[in-house]
């Protein structure tokens, strides 16, 4: 099975995700496209990452399950917003994140979110799991309700080899 | 107009609107105007009320959804408007307390020296029903009819810069608190579920 295919029913089905709100780079863009194909999902395209990330604190006062799909490099863009919004009321964010910046993604515009990322989430008390392969998204609700129970940004990243194959 | 003026007639028309207010002034006075707690008051994220109310807009696509922003709010996060175009909820009503300064801070002069085209900018997003208001009385006739046309809308409603810093007080309650007096106060009014089974 297409592992996008995959994400999208484990968020879905298993997540109970009925909003997402997007930003795309081109690993999660796929994902997007499927999502937005979806007439259960309500898909939110933003112009920034943190609209993502207070469109979807404001769904969970709706009472719906919702998650971000954006890209590393947007991450950093809105960890101010995760601290001064989520952490400072204790609200859920789920995050779907691809994971820049690994030994096997040699883009020169993703070193720093390779170096720094991880740690920039330790700081601030974010947590995060790492997808690495198809069988790993069977966890997928796990950390969803993880997210809930903890009351602060949860970043699902999906590696390289997840969303590109083992071949790419 | 002042502040404290327009925030008491936007009380009056109210109705059953959950609203969300931009930190700083308009939290503040809202507050100081109703003592509501089915209202949002953001303490952080500036500029990004607007974006958590069209979350709550999309999530509640039947009850009217009010975000009271700020200038300062605003230019600090213009895509807002796309989003809110792209989207066009119905229930959502968007009103700006634009005074041209950066009130909380001391009334320190807004970017391009407050003489930007909000309204402008708003249509030009794509959200066509888009006004200013610069009195009280035109507030006062106009309210109803805005409160019952559908959105997204979009009402600049120009009102007075105090001198100095913002004397009116915040809302007595904060953080994880504001969290759950609001939504137990939406899951009391509307039926909804916030929190879970064991209450988060």
């Amino acid at each position: 099975m297409d592992v996008n295919v995959r994400i999208h029913e484990e968020l879905k089905k298993n997540c109970g995700v009925r909003l997402a709100a997007t930003l795309p780079d081109d690993w999660v863009a796929p994902l997007i496209r499927r999502m937005a194909a979806d007439p259960d999902v309500r898909h939110v395209p933003v112009a920034r990452e943190a609209e993502a990330i207070a469109i979807c604190s404001g769904a969970f006062f709706g009472g719906v399950r919702s998650v971000a799909v954006i890209g590393a490099t947007g991450l950093l863009t809105c960890t101010g917003e995760m601290a001064t919004l989520n952490l400072r009321h204790q609200i859920p964010v789920f995050c779907v994140v691809s994971m820049r910046g690994s030994i096997d993604d040699q883009r020169i515009y993703q070193e720093v979110q390779g170096r720094r990322t991880i740690p920039l989430l330790q700081t601030y008390d974010f947590l995060y799991h790492v997808f690495d392969r198809p069988e790993d998204l069977a966890s997928m609700p796990d950390a969803y309700e993880t997210c809930r129970l903890q009351k602060r940004p949860f970043i699902a990243f999906l590696t390289r080899r997840l969303v590109k194959g083992e071949q790419a | 107009m002042k502040t404290s003026e327009v925030m008491k007639v936007l009380a009056l028309h109210r109705g059953n609107a959950v609203v969300v207010c931009a930190l700083g002034m308009a939290a503040n006075e809202w507050w100081a105007a109703t003592r509501s707690e089915d209202s949002f008051y953001m303490h952080g994220a500036m500029g990004f009320a607007a974006s958590f109310a069209l979350g709550l807009a999309l999530a509640l696509p039947k009850v009217p959804v009010w975000v009271l922003n700020a200038d300062g709010s605003l230019c600090m996060n213009l895509g807002c408007l796309l989003t809110e175009a792209g989207q066009a909820p119905q229930n959502l009503k968007h009103f700006v307390l634009d005074n041209g300064v950066y009130q909380t801070v001391g009334a320190v002069p807004m970017v391009n020296g407050g003489s930007a085209d909000y309204v402008g900018l708003a249509r030009a997003a794509g959200i066509p029903r888009a006004r200013a208001l610069d009195d009280l009385g035109q507030l006062e006739r106009q309210l109803p009819g805005i409160v019952e046309e559908p959105g997204p809308t979009f009402t600049v409603l120009k009102v007075e810069a105090e001198t100095g810093f913002l004397r009116t007080p915040p809302m007595t309650y904060e953080g994880p608190e504001m969290k759950y007096r609001f939504g137990r106060a939406l899951e009391r009014r509307l039926g909804i579920t916030v929190f879970g089974p064991q209450g988060y």
